[in-house]
């Protein structure tokens, strides 16, 4: 499988994305940003609607696009007047049904939409991952840098604000980053599916550990090998790679919630087998 | 380089008793409505102020505004001689616990971690921690008496022992004032007593100036060099035996005092 060109690149954008998109999970589920993230990822088929119809790149336009709806999420839930959920309900519904309607405008049926949707990683080309690399790397040195302000701001924001730290530029900053990596990630997963990547490997970790650096690292364990194990599974029965990943994710995370010490399913159903 | 507003508030003047917090005619406004109305009070360094009030008084809210996180529309406000503006850049001195943490039980950190957080504002942005800050985290776990459950994920921790966990948290900074805000709503008698009892020797040992809010008079009544009042405006402000014994504590809170007849030793659960 590895002798192809698009197998290669596939497994680079794969590897790249996975590293990211774990790190990245493990602040989406310590703040609750799960809906966040899946409103900011259905943004992204305004941004792509709108970069077709501008003939823009269509995903530099919804990395921009997403960036403002993120922003706007921030902002409205921010000011109070709005609670985040509903802010999300109005701006992922708008923004998508801005993207059908500008899709029907302008009449460029011919694109594969099916493929911003559910991702289409063998299209994959050299430009995209040195795309996806730049981004994750950006994103990277942003949650590394600003770890600690990210960890006490999502912990505890009313004591971070009180004691000098720059909350809302944390705040601001990781929606954009976030938003940017929903964007490089569709590629691989597509828009409806890459929320999972954004929640499932850190939720699998919190199953397992109760200090973030093990949950971090379960994240990126669990994170990784799915994207590789779901890529050799879609590749092996020709089925969908964004689909194939996610259920290994799935997979992954009912094993974590089954071996959890917090439950200790394991340890009932031991004694009930030594009785 | 970044305390030389503080020290020079502290070196100015050897002698002469230093007013760490100066409020005057300080009024704040919520939706239109006035929440506060003509505070005014000094605050001298290492003093034990207590301010109680009824629920829905705007105690939180004084805090808060202290601190510079709720804006005012008239009045003065200096903390260690700095206006709230300029206070932003020092709130390293000045410990905080809000009312209820609301955090997740589940979230991963263990105490060590918690307590770190408190000193990230002194690392400074784009640093990580270095020798001394692990020292005063480390300290100031002791300090709290929290010794041996560093490494304790902080969900796993009984209501007291968090809330100590927490003050270590607004400890382990440079700081020369704590304030607090209910630390003890929610705490059995016997943790309540003991918090307040750790509270006092830390602020002899370290010369602390604290500002507790409380609507729990008979806690404060102890414990408190100086007592303020307040039900939206400021009705009393004073010696503790001098606040509890005035009637117009009576007519604020809207109820009678029968068990603070004698000198408030008597203490019951809030």
């Amino acid at each position: 499988m590895l002798s192809y060109g698009f197998a290669q690149r596939a497994l680079v954008g794969g590897a790249i994305l996975a590293a990211v998109c774990s790190l990245v999970s493990f602040f989406v589920v310590a703040r609750r940003l799960a809906f966040v993230g899946m409103g900011i990822s259905h943004a992204a088929f305004g941004g792509v609607a709108i970069g077709l119809a501008g003939g823009v790149n269509p995903y530099l336009a919804a990395g921009g696009f997403c960036s403002l709806v993120a922003v706007g999420i921030g902002w409205m839930s921010r000011k109070g007047r709005v609670h985040e959920d509903t802010a999300i309900g109005i701006l992922f519904a708008s923004a998508m049904a801005l993207g059908v309607v500008l899709v029907r405008l302008t009449g460029v049926y011919n694109i594969d939409l099916m493929s911003y949707l559910f991702g289409s990683i063998l299209a994959l080309r050299w430009d995209d991952i040195w795309i996806m690399g730049a981004v994750s790397a950006l994103t990277m040195v942003f949650i590394v840098l600003f770890f600690k302000e990210l960890l006490f701001v999502s912990f505890d924001q009313e004591t971070a604000t009180a004691s000098g730290l720059p909350v809302r530029f944390v705040e601001y900053t990781f929606l954009v980053t976030l938003s940017l990596t929903i964007v490089v990630s569709i590629k691989l997963v597509g828009i409806i599916l890459v929320s999972a990547l954004l929640v499932v490997p850190s939720a699998a970790g919190w199953q397992l550990f109760r200090n973030y650096r093990w949950v971090i690292l379960a994240s990126e364990t669990v994170g990784l090998s799915s994207v590789l194990i779901g890529l050799y599974l879609s590749h092996r029965f020709d089925v969908a790679s964004g689909a194939t990943i996610v259920l290994v994710l799935f997979g992954f995370f009912l094993v974590s919630a089954l071996i959890s010490p917090r439950r200790e399913y394991m340890r009932r159903l031991l004694n009930a087998f030594s009785r | 380089m970044r305390e030389c507003r503080v020290r020079e508030f502290f070196s100015d003047g050897e002698d002469r008793s230093r007013k760490v917090i100066e409020v005057h005619d300080l009024w704040v406004y919520r939706d239109g409505h006035p929440v506060l109305e003509e505070i005014s009070f000094d605050l001298e360094e290492g003093t034990f102020l207590g301010i109680i009030g009824p629920n829905g008084a705007g105690k939180s809210t004084l805090l808060r505004t202290i601190l510079g996180l709720i804006p005012f529309s008239r009045g003065t406000i200096k903390v260690l001689g700095m206006s709230p503006r300029e206070l932003k850049r020092e709130l390293h001195h000045i410990g905080y616990m809000p009312q209820q943490v609301l955090f997740d039980p589940r979230f991963p950190v263990s105490v060590y971690d918690v307590v770190m957080m408190g000193r990230a504002c002194c690392i400074g942005p784009l640093r990580f921690p270095r020798r001394r800050d692990r020292e005063a985290v480390l300290d100031s776990i002791e300090a709290v008496g929290l010794k041996g459950l560093e490494k304790r994920p902080i969900g796993e921790l009984s209501g007291g022992q968090q809330k100590r966990a927490f003050l270590a948290r607004a400890l382990c900074l440079e700081t020369s004032i704590l304030l607090l805000d209910e630390p003890t709503a929610g705490l059995d008698l016997d943790s309540q007593v003991d918090f307040m009892d750790l509270l006092v020797r830390l602020k002899e040992g370290k010369g602390l100036t604290v500002v507790f809010v409380s609507h729990d008079v008979n806690v404060l009544a102890r414990f408190a060099d100086e007592l303020v009042c307040i039900n939206r405006t400021m009705h009393l402000h004073g010696p503790p035996r001098e606040v509890l014994g005035s009637e117009r504590l009576k007519e604020v809170y809207r109820c009678e005092f029968d068990f603070l007849a004698g000198t408030g030793a008597e203490r019951r659960p809030s």
